[in-house]
């Protein structure tokens, strides 16, 4: 069953408060959907009614002088690029997925993409958000302006709680200005660990301030039609002369060409629907160590994509979901670093990930929010 | 337990030497870097090594006793203070535990000195980049606390986004780990919700910072005005154009001239109505161009004069004036009251022009030195407290100042905290459920509200949350 709440923002909230009211008092467990783009992702929910947010659509406030938006959680990823383009303008966030995913979905599932290297995660973006929590109150975190340290942040708190703590209806963003060139150069990648590890150092000492550096292994590559094997993609962007300057610096590293700049819409939307997706980090230094782990995984259904956003020590692989046992086996706990799965099949996430807030704080802030456990239940675990 | 034997208590663990008692000792920390809030502890403990801090925490909590987390009192919200509590002092926790050039990461106990990190950083080429004008005194436990800003922070961000993790002892005694400093983190972001909890949530055993690179050439420049409003228009222009300067900071007239009859003088012109000093920095390459651009929306904004630094000498004193500001006007004024609300850029021209007005019709001084880039406004007043009329036109006037300021859709503290001083603007600008939600959070950290009690979240507010919970659960 799904409910669907009224269209216009200032009522869509107070709809989603109603909904909430109404649940509690039914006991009915609520899965929140934006646009259903992401609903394979995190655990599996226990819930049988669906809150949709998608109508609380539309920019609610816009000023480009500001360089801030203010949008319905319902607004899509691709209205807001097109709405800020018209003013040479972008939210830095470049999820992995669909462009019409939603803007509160961005934010709840704290979900970024290569862009994070120079802008970070959504937790670096948003200043400020509404959310309905799960005793139907309504509250306002952060605000509309670039700098605050009004209250406890709240805004911290919800940004990647999987809608557990709160159903977000509104959402205020920081943009930046378009840059005058947005040129993207990509060079061979070394496969074997220990030359890919120089060839980050040369990158991390090379006079270049890049808005992503990815890495690419050999099918990825050929699939985004860049290279015929391992590839670094490096987006510069800034005025004429730096740009020049940056590129004449990274072809001292290597064969380096121009790649159009379109690749980047193209890796984000890599990845087939129901694949699994694991991301692997660990310190930026132990890049290689981390990019092999990953291979190792990848490689053992060939042709299946990894990539690796490199100065922030994250690789992210795409694998297949048709054998279970053999996805189970494959990520198991041998690595050091950090393990994230953004998609699993159901079955695997009791072996591999049973829950990201089992500590006392976080059941803490989950009962304060959401006392009758009626949001999202299970996602978090 | 009576004071005496909490004393007791606390000298054991930390020797009877680093314990005071005697009001005339205790008097240095009865108030932070805003001198209009007095408060008066029962006791200061001085804790040397993290084990000493664990313990001195855990004999509070097996007491029952409020205490305030504080570091080198420099803040400006009348936060490092309460009345009858033990004021747990870190700033002799302050040792740099370890730099990681690689991965550009600093592991730091509470009480480093925020410059003390960047020298010691920049042998790797390294800095870290919240830069308050207290840096040269400010810890990184306060820094950490208040999530301090500075004016680099408009190209670099604020303390939140250079924090990777924290050690952080509960009020009850339970030691966390908030974050991760080698890898993402997944499940609730409570680093980010300790970042800022100005002393509520408990005290940081050591924090682990992210460290950014010197930028390779800087370049400076200082624009003068002979209107606030040109200076506000050349600003929003600046922003608009898409340009990111590193620090971008207006200062008016009677902020200058103060600042030049000082020992800090900077060499400011002191006929201007206003000036920006504008940084931008990265790599040579493209530098110029922009400094270009700045310069040709700083005159048509209608600057009178615009010079770029000449050398590093040049720019340290166009910065010098800038970072002691504060410290000119304590020359002028005994008293001084100091706001930090933030509007968005757009509202700049017409704010500076409502804040002139409302400083003329209560016949006050108000100065404004700020972080313009931002829109975080600074204004404030310098007068003397033994004037009961002057005081009292004095409040009202920065009542009225932040009523403008939230009518333009701003917010009350952008980078000092709410601690005291803001507390009776809360409710101006959170409605009762928002503030029962931050009350619900620091009661997940701290249910006894004993760390820090009384800041951030006007009592009230808290008190009908309680109400309102022990009605329902009745």
């Amino acid at each position: 069953m799904t409910l669907t709440v009224g269209a216009a923002t200032s009522d869509g909230t107070a709809a989603v408060a109603e909904a909430v009211h109404a649940a509690a008092a039914a006991c009915t467990p609520l899965r929140l959907v934006g646009r259903g783009t992401w609903l394979d992702a995190g655990r599996p929910v226990r819930a049988i009614t669906s809150l949709s947010l998608a109508p609380l659509a539309g920019i609610v406030d816009y000023t480009p002088g500001d360089l801030t938006l203010t949008a319905g959680a319902g607004t899509t990823l691709a209205e807001i690029a097109r709405v800020t383009r018209a003013e040479r303008q972008w939210l830095a966030l470049d999820p992995f997925g669909s462009p019409e995913g939603t803007l509160g979905a961005t934010v709840a599932t704290t979900s970024a993409g290569p862009l994070a290297h120079a802008f970070g995660t959504p937790r670096d973006n948003v200043l400020g958000l509404e959310f309905v929590t799960g005793t139907g109150a309504v509250v306002h975190a952060g605000g509309r302006v670039v700098k605050n340290v009004a209250g406890f942040d709240l805004t911290r708190l919800l940004v990647g709680s999987w809608g557990t703590l709160g159903a977000i209806t509104e959402v205020t963003v920081r943009l930046r200005a378009r840059p005058e060139v947005d040129a993207t150069i990509v060079l061979p990648a070394p496969a074997a660990p220990t030359s890919l590890g120089a060839l980050l150092d040369q990158l991390r000492a090379a006079p270049v301030a890049a808005l992503a550096a990815e890495l690419l292994n050999a099918p990825l590559a050929v699939q985004l039609g860049v290279a015929d094997g391992p590839a670094l993609l490096v987006r510069l962007a800034g005025n004429a002369d730096l740009v020049r300057a940056e590129q004449a610096a990274l072809a001292a590293l290597g064969d380096a060409a121009a790649a159009p700049v379109d690749v980047w819409d193209r890796l984000r939307a890599c990845e087939p629907a129901g694949a699994a997706v694991a991301r692997f980090s660990g310190p930026p230094a132990r890049m290689a160590a981390t990019w092999t782990h990953a291979l190792e995984v990848a490689e053992r259904w060939p042709g299946t994509a990894a990539h690796a956003s490199v100065g922030r020590g994250v690789a992210r692989c795409v694998l297949p979901t048709g054998d279970a046992r053999a996805l189970a086996s494959a990520l198991q706990p041998t690595f050091a670093g950090t393990r994230i799965f953004e998609r699993l099949p159901n079955e695997l996430w009791a072996t591999l990930a049973p829950t990201a807030v089992a500590d006392r704080l976080s059941r803490g802030v989950k009962r304060a929010y959401d006392p009758h456990g009626l949001l999202n239940p299970g996602i978090l675990g | 337990m009576r004071r005496e034997n909490v004393a007791i208590v606390l000298e054991d663990i930390v020797g009877p030497r680093r314990v005071l008692k005697r009001p005339s000792e205790l008097v240095v920390y009865s108030a932070d870097g805003l001198p209009s809030y007095r408060k008066q502890p029962s006791l200061a403990v001085f804790p040397e090594t993290r084990a000493e801090l664990i313990d001195v925490v855990r004999a509070l909590a097996a007491i029952g006793a409020p205490f305030v987390p504080r570091g080198a009192g420099t803040g400006l919200s009348g936060g490092a203070l309460a009345d009858d509590v033990v004021l747990l002092c870190l700033n002799r926790l302050n040792r740099i535990l370890r730099v990681d050039p690689a991965n550009a990461l600093a592991v730091v106990e509470p009480g480093v000195v925020n410059v003390t990190l960047t020298r010691e950083a920049s042998k790797h080429g390294l800095h870290y980049a919240p830069d308050p004008s207290s840096q040269a005194a400010c810890t990184i436990g306060g820094n950490v606390a208040e999530n301090a800003g500075g004016p680099h922070c408009l190209k670099y961000g604020v303390t939140l986004n250079h924090i990777a993790a924290v050690t952080a002892i509960l009020p009850d005694g339970e030691i966390v780990r908030l974050g991760n400093a080698a890898g993402e983190t997944d499940g609730y972001d409570l680093l980010g919700a300790f970042v800022g909890s100005e002393g509520c949530f408990g005290v940081a055993l050591d924090v682990t910072v992210r460290l950014s690179p010197n930028p390779p050439a800087v370049r400076t420049l200082l624009a003068d005005f002979l209107s606030v409003d040109a200076a506000a228009r050349a600003t929003s222009a600046i922003i608009a154009s898409g340009i990111v300067p590193a620090a971008l900071e207006m200062m008016d007239a009677p902020t200058v001239r103060a600042v030049e009859a000082s020992i800090y003088a900077a060499g400011y012109p002191t006929d201007a109505e206003a000036v920006l000093l504008a940084e931008v920095d990265g790599l040579p390459a493209g530098l110029d161009a922009d400094v270009r651009v700045i310069e040709r929306l700083c005159m048509e904004a209608g600057a009178r004069t615009v010079k770029v630094a000449a050398d590093d000498a040049e720019r340290a004193r166009l910065w010098q004036g800038r970072k002691k500001a504060f410290g000119a006007m304590g020359r002028i004024s005994p008293h001084l009251v100091v706001q930090d609300a933030v509007i968005p850029r757009t509202r700049l021209p017409e704010v500076l022009a409502r804040i002139h007005e409302i400083s003329g019709r209560y016949r006050v001084k108000v100065c404004n030195v700020f972080h313009a880039g931002d829109g975080n406004l600074h204004p404030n007043i310098g007068y003397d407290a033994t004037d009961p009329d002057e005081t009292v036109r004095v409040h009202a006037a920065m009542r009225e100042i932040m009523q403008v300021c939230i009518d333009a859709g701003g917010t009350i503290t952008g980078e000092h905290g709410v601690g005291l001083d803001k507390l009776e603007y809360m409710d101006l600008i959170f409605s009762p459920d928002s503030l029962a939600a931050m009350c619900q959070l620091r009661d997940v950290f701290d249910p006894e509200r004993r760390s820090n009690p009384g800041k951030v979240v006007p009592v009230r507010a808290c008190r009908e949350w309680q109400a309102a919970r022990s009605a329902r659960s009745a």
